[in-house]
């Protein structure tokens, strides 16, 4: 198995590469000026063609590239265009936020949506399903900053039992728990509907395998026959999907980090796109890129542990 | 039954943690407030460019002089650092005496002249401030003893306080502060001014703390927590909630109605106005002919888009400078007159009508407003094409002149010089290496505006600006269409010692009289 993690993170190495490459050059081809954000709208063209000097934005495209990698190489991701503080550490102090969040919203979302999906594969084409299915995809049409505004509207001025600013202040567990409720439920909703769908998908395929039969004909009880003999079995898509969707989950949050007032990743990311933040923007494209990376990796992984069938090579 | 009662379990250890922790504590002597925008840049105050920085460089620093608090006229300048002033009879020296007992915030001991002479060098050089080209007429700076500065002038500045009062360059940093802190100057700046910057969270807020040495007493509000919250929805729930105490809104009538009827708040809109206009490309065709200007200047209709806008935000302009700017004078604009328009244009060579292209943002307030404009030029016979962008892509085009109409809003620091010369001056258009934000290339007020900006005499001054704004207006380099100021709410615990008209920082004055009630 070492081999193989190995292999994967030589070839995560190449992608990051990659990445680093195209996105350095459609940044630069973007119209727009990041000496410009930072002098204001009041500067002269002079003062705007002297700091872009400064900034060595005017040098060829070629050696910003090459100076681009070789910082990199080194551990030197640069500073921030625009407030002069080093990506990292602009990544950084953001990071935990989005893990925190993220990680909150896919616990929700597979201990609401695996019980859900089994529920209504369970009830096949009667009420339970019809509701499970509708809910699903009201969950999945709902753009994130409008159920985060009702959240808000519901929980947090007509219930108070949230505030409506989850900045991540609290020092407390507790604190943090309560900040983090409604912005991890928000982002958990949709994670829910997609597992809730593969859940049921793959669960109405189990049962309807001859060793499903079996076990029923053999007077096993319905309970012990789905939790324990056909959920295990199904869960290999569910994974997939979860671990296909930690990714999108992480780029998404962008709305609910906005709406609940949270720090994070997203909210960095389209700073420094408006901004035209280049040297950031260069610097989040990699986080992003090694989370999606190692996601993948720890799904491939998690296949093991599920199906002992799966074998490494 | 066993995984049933884990879920359960689950749900009410989730709920249970969530539901013990209700209530939010009191926030007593903290004033929360919240602007839009996703996180601050830079607070130096050199590089302070973004509204939501200027606002809080408002409450840190001095200026040798200072707009009287609550007001933006520069007819209103008094002491702040300096407590007087003399200058020679033509104008090129201006010697400055230093009040007593002033500190700078933190550990940085007492403010001297030295400070403020390294603070104007740093606010007038290229490499260190936005604003520098702003200076250029000063020719020295100087601190003979400990309690005078004297600045020389290569030639009379008749608005020479304007550039000291606190705002962009005329804020006074701490010497010993800048070099200590180097690039984290730009994150906890030093001024001598009533709040300091004590804690600064990314994307979440700045926290200022009352400056207890502040020379004219320690402010009553103990701290400020600064927010960046950059959903509408959101910040408004927010001060709806009672999370924050003051707010800076949208610009929509909506906005101010809705909040009016908020119990215990108050809804202002504060100054300085900007002023909306859209900018005519007078160096390409058609709009190189003057009755193509007119005949749009006709087919746009300001009452109709301030009834859009909303009155209770905006009114219609009647100059190409802003209401309340020193110097504006109210032009006659050309009148909606659609035939008048269609006329014109047949005048022109154009009876069938034309279609001009437009570089347009999509940010919703303007493209919105641009939209209505586009469906008032085509009843006209005039098809205006917009090329939608984004924000930062629309800054850029424009100023490679591949607009022929820009659509501009803009508020400066109230004196008509300032918006005359950035946006009418021909040394300010757009492909010179002086360019600012003539998109129209006009130069029909060149002599106008340079005469005025040496002129000591202020009533010829200001009839110098009255000319340039009448030349400009009769040349159609520009259709103004309205003006709006800052909507600002908050609640009514917090009050201000004096009438607040608005505030060159953009934000209501925070001082050492401001009180929050708890």
């Amino acid at each position: 198995m070492a081999g193989f993690v190995l292999r994967r993170l030589g070839f995560a190495v190449v992608t990051l590469f990659a990445v680093l490459t195209l996105v350095f050059f459609v940044v630069r081809i973007l119209p727009g000026d990041p000496a410009m954000v930072i002098l204001g709208d009041q500067a002269s063209a002079a003062t705007i063609a002297a700091l872009r000097t400064r900034l060595g934005l005017d040098l060829p495209m070629t050696t910003q590239y090459a100076r681009f990698i070789l910082g990199a190489i080194g551990g030197d991701w640069g500073v921030s265009m625009v407030t002069r503080r080093p990506v990292v550490q602009e990544v950084l102090n953001v990071l935990p936020y989005t893990l925190e969040l993220t990680g909150l919203a896919l616990v929700l979302g597979v201990a609401l949506g695996m019980p859900a999906g089994v529920w209504a594969a369970v009830h096949r084409n009667r009420i339970p399903d019809y509701v499970t299915r509708i809910v699903s995809l009201v969950g999945l049409s709902a753009p994130a900053f409008v159920s985060g505004i009702v959240l808000l509207l519901v929980f947090a001025i007509a219930l108070n039992w949230f505030p409506v600013i989850s900045g991540g202040q609290a020092t407390t567990l507790a604190g943090r728990l309560r900040e983090l409720a409604l912005p991890a439920v928000n982002l958990a909703l949709i994670m829910a509907a997609y597992v809730t769908r593969v859940t049921r998908s793959a669960m109405l395929e189990v049962l309807s395998q001859d060793y499903v039969r079996t076990a029923r004909a053999k007077g096993v009880p319905t309970r012990v026959v789905v939790w324990r003999h056909a959920l295990r079995n199904c869960l290999i898509p569910v994974v997939t999907v979860v671990g296909l969707y930690l990714g999108i989950l992480i780029g998404n949050s962008v709305l609910t980090e906005i709406v609940f007032n949270r720090p994070g990743l997203g909210k960095l990311i389209v700073g420094a796109l408006a901004q035209r933040d280049y040297t950031m923007l260069q610097g989040m494209m990699v986080i992003y890129t090694l989370i999606v990376v190692l996601v993948n990796l720890a799904t491939d992984l998690v296949y093991g542990l599920v199906d002992p069938r799966v074998t490494f090579k | 039954m066993a995984i049933r009662i884990r879920t359960f379990a689950a749900a009410a250890l989730i709920g249970g943690a969530c539901g013990v922790f209700l209530g939010a504590g009191a926030q007593a002597q903290t004033l929360r407030v919240a602007v839009p925008g996703n996180d601050m840049a830079s607070l130096d105050p050199y590089r302070a460019t973004a509204t939501l920085d200027v606002n809080v460089v408002n409450w840190i620093f001095n200026g040798l002089v200072r707009i009287k608090p609550g007001q933006i006229s520069p007819e209103m300048i008094e002491p702040d650092l300096a407590e007087s002033w003399t200058s020679t009879p033509d104008k090129k020296e201006w010697t400055f005496k230093l009040r007593d007992n002033v500190q700078c915030q933190g550990d940085y001991g007492a403010l001297t002249a030295d400070d403020v002479v390294y603070s104007l060098k740093r606010a007038s050089a290229k490499e260190t401030s936005s604003f520098f080209a702003d200076y250029l007429a000063f020719q020295s700076i100087e601190a003979p003893d400990a309690k005078t500065v004297k600045i020389t002038l290569k030639e009379p500045v008749p608005s020479l306080l304007g550039l000291l009062v606190p705002y962009h360059g005329g804020n006074i940093v701490c010497r010993k502060a800048v070099e200590k802190l180097g690039n984290e100057f730009a994150r906890t700046p030093i001024g001598t001014g009533p709040f300091q910057v004590v804690e600064y969270q990314p994307q979440q807020f700045v926290r200022l703390q009352a400056n207890a040495k502040y020379f004219r007493g320690t402010p009553q509000i103990k701290e400020i927590l600064f927010r960046y919250m950059a959903s509408d929805s959101s910040r408004d729930l927010a001060f709806q909630a009672g999370e924050i105490d003051l707010v800076n809104g949208k610009f929509e009538d909506s906005w101010i109605k809705r909040m009016s009827q908020l119990p215990e708040t108050t809804v202002d809109v504060l100054g300085p106005t900007e002023i909306h206009s859209i900018y005519l490309n007078t160096a390409q065709k058609p709009l190189d002919d003057i009755k193509v200007r007119q005949a749009i200047a006709h087919a746009v209709s300001r009452d109709a888009l301030v009834k859009f806008r909303g009155t209770m935000l905006s009114k219609a302009a009647d100059s190409v400078v802003p209401n309340g700017y020193l110097g504006h004078v109210a032009v006659p604009l050309p009148q909606y007159d659609p035939a008048q328009a269609k006329k014109l244009l047949a005048e022109a060579g154009y009876p069938n009508g034309l279609t001009i292209k437009s570089i347009q943002t999509t940010l919703p307030a303007m493209l919105t407003t641009m939209q209505v404009v586009q469906s008032q030029l085509k009843a006209s016979g005039i098809n205006l094409e917009l090329a939608l962008v984004d924000h930062p892509t629309f800054h850029a085009q424009i100023r490679q002149d591949l607009s022929q109409i820009v659509y501009y809003g803009a508020a400066r620091f109230p004196v008509a010089d300032t918006f005359l010369t950035q946006f009418f001056d021909s040394a300010s258009s757009i492909g010179k290496p002086t360019a600012v934000t003539n998109f129209a290339h006009c130069d029909v007020a060149d002599a106008e505006i340079k005469a005025a900006r040496t002129e000591p005499d202020i009533e010829k001054q200001k009839a110098l600006w009255a000319t340039a704004q009448k030349k400009i207006v009769a040349a159609v380099c520009a259709v103004p269409m309205y003006e709006m100021g800052q909507p600002w709410a908050w609640k009514k615990k917090l009050t201000f010692a004096y009438k607040v008209v608005g505030s060159l920082g953009l934000s209501p004055p925070i001082d050492e009289t401001t009180r929050l009630a708890n």
